[in-house]
């Protein structure tokens, strides 16, 4: 068995791990403090499509966690990334919530599509542009591809259906950019400087934090917490 | 290549399809594509005998033909094959009772279908109706069923308007078929039951008929399937790229 590198950075997942709900998981602050006593890179990752880095801050903060913005990463700032490697300009059909994780990036005249968990732009006359631009070449970039998701009224369409429906269009496939997608695990790690094997990613959802990050080459640390709301079908 | 009347000995009847062929769907009733109003009138002044075989599932037939006439086109609706009435006949067999998701122009096709207490969805090319609201009501309907049955006129890509390209039912379709893991069942070209059909009401067998239309893959794949020849219209939805495609298939 070949012998592993040092570990140099720390993939850290937030709900379930670090906090549940408004409450921090008991031990984490602390194991934080562990960690930031060892000289690896920490990052705070997450699936989200409509908290922006400063709301997830404001959460943690409040939790008394010490952590900076830009050690947080999340599926929005995947989709970023992604964005400012192509170089292309997006169409957004994101919830407005998550517009500032966009802030900087060039809208008008757009040559790519972003679609996250945004029902208020689910309608034909949206979705028809957006089909347009991909049938003219441009990109199709999923934040998830999530079936439905639970409201108060009931279940509810996710992203995943429009996004089947736009690639079927179109006969393209989009690129997922959430956990467990390799994008994910791989753009997380680009701003550290760090390869997949020198990196371990702790979370506590055994196919979307573990699953995904062995699957670039990462060690993965499952953690267990006691209540979880377990329905693989929906992430928001 | 060989010669044309050669490549259509014995051919008895002709299926046309509507849209990209016959005419671009838009605004003020839509536009004749050019040449096609005389090209009927050649074809019903000649011996083969003509039918319509459309996948329009946004208007009635009568509008449909309605529009048509406007336009100049020798055309009535019992000589049409449309999926709407092809779908009331099923929904009738099968005592399905739909939610429909269509847009207001078809609904008259459905008015003798019951739509109460809902056990199965309808979904056709309901265009703007395509709302997000609309598409969570069909989508409740069938997580609700232990059986759930969604019937589809149609699982066109998109096709042309005068304003530009537009997602016809088919992405629509597969977005519920994704939701609901489910699969569609299509009631239109590319089946082979409603080819059938057409060829019946003219009384032609599949190899004595070719269809012209502008789809390669409902239109021509469909009917070659059903050993039917076919002609490819470079009008309508009409795109080289995926005439190569359907060459590396």
């Amino acid at each position: 068995m070949a012998a592993r590198r040092a570990l140099k950075a720390v993939l850290v997942d937030l709900s379930g791990t670090l906090h549940i709900e408004d409450a921090a998981v008991p031990g984490a602050q602390e194991a934080l403090k562990r960690l930031r006593g060892a000289s690896v890179i920490v990052r705070f990752v997450t699936n989200t499509t409509k908290e922006s880095k400063q709301d997830l801050l404001e959460r943690l903060r409040k939790l008394e966690f010490d952590i900076s913005e830009n050690e947080i990463f999340t599926s929005l700032t995947a989709a970023r990334s992604l964005l400012e490697q192509k170089q292309v300009r997006p169409m957004l059909l994101v919830d407005d919530r998550a517009l500032p994780d966009f802030k900087g990036i060039q809208t008008s005249d757009p040559n790519a599509v972003v679609i996250g968990l945004a029902p208020e732009h689910f309608h034909y006359q949206i979705l028809n542009q957006a089909f347009r631009l991909l049938l003219d070449g441009a990109p199709l970039i999923a934040i998830h591809k999530a079936r439905y998701y639970k409201r108060k009224d009931g279940l509810a369409l996710g992203p995943g259906p429009f996004v089947t429906a736009l690639e079927y269009a179109t006969d393209t496939k989009a690129t997922v950019v959430g956990k467990p997608e390799k994008t994910f695990f791989l753009e997380a790690l680009r701003g550290t400087g760090c390869q997949p094997e020198e990196a371990v990613m702790i979370g506590d959802d055994c196919r979307d934090d573990v699953g995904g990050a062995q699957d670039v080459g990462m060690l993965g640390i499952l953690v267990k917490t006691e209540t979880r709301n377990v329905d693989g079908a929906t992430i928001e | 290549m060989a010669p044309w009347g050669e490549r259509l000995a014995g051919v008895r009847g002709v299926l046309l399809d509507i849209s990209g062929v016959l005419y671009d769907s838009g605004a003020g009733g839509g536009t004749a594509i050019t040449g096609s109003v005389e090209a009927v009138a050649r074809l019903k002044g000649s011996r083969l005998k003509v039918r319509f075989c459309t996948n329009e599932s946004q208007k009635s037939r009568a509008e449909l033909v309605g529009q048509l006439r406007r336009l100049g086109f020798d055309i009535s609706e019992g000589e049409v094959t449309a999926p709407a009435p092809a779908a009331c006949q099923i929904l009738k067999e099968r005592g399905l009772r739909p939610y429909l998701l269509i847009h207001d122009g078809v609904r008259s096709e459905f008015d003798q279908i019951d739509t109460s207490n809902p056990n199965c969805v309808v979904i056709a090319d309901a265009g703007e109706s395509f709302s997000y609201q609309n598409m969570n009501n069909a989508f409740q309907v069938l997580m609700e069923l232990e059986n759930p049955v969604l019937i589809s006129l149609g699982k066109g890509r998109y096709y042309k308007e005068t304003s530009g390209l537009m997602l016809d039912v088919g992405p629509y379709m597969k977005a519920l078929e994704y939701a609901c893991g489910i699969k569609a069942e299509v009631v239109g070209k590319p089946s082979p039951e409603f080819f059938k059909s057409a060829l019946q009401a003219i009384g032609v067998e599949a190899h004595q008929a070719v269809m012209i239309g502008d789809d390669i893959v409902g239109d021509v794949g469909g009917a070659q399937r059903c050993g039917m020849r076919a002609l490819q219209v470079r009008t309508g939805k009409f795109r080289l790229g995926t005439v190569a495609e359907c060459e590396a298939q």
